[in-house]
């Protein structure tokens, strides 16, 4: 994270039919831009405070720092670039995944010897593959997201607002029309839910939310 | 002596099945529905909520339900990269224990949890299989379009595990020759034969491999 970079609150929202608030937000702001990009994410069902990703062989983990009126304030940091030692993975990687580390054989793990040797042999754990199209917008000055991604090739579409200030994305999600009663969903729980390592409400057993 | 027709909807001895799972197969599903003959309105497009049942330590036998009732297939053999699967059991909740003990839990190949019931709601066996380390429910929605091209019934789908939409196509047939006909036809050939178990286990991460596309 750049030091200058304050961490943003963000309500977010996944689903298969979202094509009203799409409609709404290409209304009130024009795209800027298109990126695509593969994230690996590893995932536990408990750990709901900690969001750890790789992306460009880089590992970064998002802790939970705040909520404020269901907006959620996530703060990165850098675990380092792979192969990640041993130590590392020892003292951050599975305290942040929230189980018990097993014994490491290696002094240095590629992410394929992570994931072979240490993620997927662990019923508690799972990896998911996450393909992303990312479109971005501005609205009100906040950070606003039309995204699609596969789950491990399963497809599905997610918006977000964010911003350092919170009563801005009150605002935008006020002006999209998304009331209190829709759920803020971040990356680890949506992908969990797909994966089935936490329970599916019933709204996700319909294709059409 | 000839070959018995297929009839979409008819019971027929177990056939052999193509299978495949991604996220785009356009061109194969404009074929099909190009070079299929008419087929009964009631296939046209059908809905359905599923639950299956995966196990880590199993793929021999497939288990889904729908509706209240329990359908378990195993794996009979493989010909020529086609799959055979036979019913082995169908039961409806509330199950009794005995029918648990010796011939659901057994086909998921998991160590046997402990009954304190003579029968179980659907909701409470759930409750043992979301308690069990090594079981998953899965919900599965479908959106089926069926067809039947060389003798062979065929669809493609929608499909959403636990949320997120994949889409599937499929041949089926007792004859062979029909579907590789059917693969051949539909510009199939090479793309990998993936079962409903195998794609699920995949997109939940329980086997760390990608769909066809």
């Amino acid at each position: 994270m750049s030091p200058k970079t304050k961490p943003r609150y963000e309500f977010r929202i996944f689903g298969n039919n979202l094509t009203e608030t799409e409609e709404k937000i290409n209304k009130l702001s024009k795209k800027e831009k298109t990126r695509k990009m593969t994230s690996v994410y590893l995932l536990a069902s408990g750990n709901p405070g900690n969001n750890i990703k790789i992306r460009d062989g880089v590992m970064d983990i998002k802790v939970l720092e705040n909520v404020k009126y269901g907006l959620e304030q996530w703060n990165p940091f850098l675990v380092g670039e792979f192969p990640l030692s041993s130590e590392v993975i020892r003292t951050v990687v599975f305290p942040s995944l929230g189980v018990q580390c097993p014994v490491l054989e290696r002094d240095k793990y590629t992410l394929k010897q992570l994931v072979d040797e240490l993620i997927t042999v662990d019923p508690d754990l799972s990896v998911a593959y996450v393909n992303k199209t990312r479109h971005s917008y501005t609205i009100n000055k906040c950070i606003t997201e039309i995204a699609e991604i596969t789950v491990n090739g399963a497809f599905i579409k997610t918006i977000c607002v964010e911003s350092e200030e919170p009563e801005k994305v009150l605002k935008v999600k006020n002006k999209l029309g998304i009331d209190d009663t829709v759920e803020n969903v971040n990356y680890p729980l949506a992908l969990k839910r797909i994966m089935g390592l936490v329970q599916l409400p019933e709204i996700w057993k319909s294709w059409d939310f | 002596m000839g070959k018995k027709k297929l009839t979409i909807g008819e019971a027929s001895k177990p056939r052999f099945e193509y299978r495949t799972f991604g996220r785009d197969f356009e061109n194969a599903a404009f074929l099909m529905s190009r070079l299929s003959v008419p087929v009964p309105r009631k296939v046209w497009e059908r809905f359905s909520q599923e639950i299956y049942i995966v196990s880590r330590t199993n793929d021999v036998n497939n288990t889904k339900i729908r509706d209240g009732k329990m359908d378990i297939k195993t794996f009979v053999q493989e010909v020529d990269g086609l799959e055979q699967w036979n019913p082995l059991m169908k039961g409806e909740f509330p199950m009794k224990v005995d029918v648990l003990k010796n011939e659901v839990f057994p086909a998921f190949k998991v160590e046997m949890p402990e009954f304190e019931k003579d029968e179980y709601t659907l909701e409470e066996f759930l409750e043992i299989v979301k308690n069990h380390p090594d079981l998953q429910a899965v919900s599965v929605e479908k959106q089926r379009f069926g067809y039947m091209v060389n003798d062979t019934i065929c669809e493609v789908a929608n499909v959403w595990i636990n949320g997120a939409a994949v889409v599937t196509v499929n041949s089926e047939s007792t004859e062979i020759e029909d579907i590789k006909k059917t693969i051949k036809d539909l510009e199939l050939e090479g793309v990998e034969n993936i079962n409903y178990l195998q794609a699920i286990k995949r997109v939940i991460g329980m086997i760390d491999k990608k769909l066809a596309n």
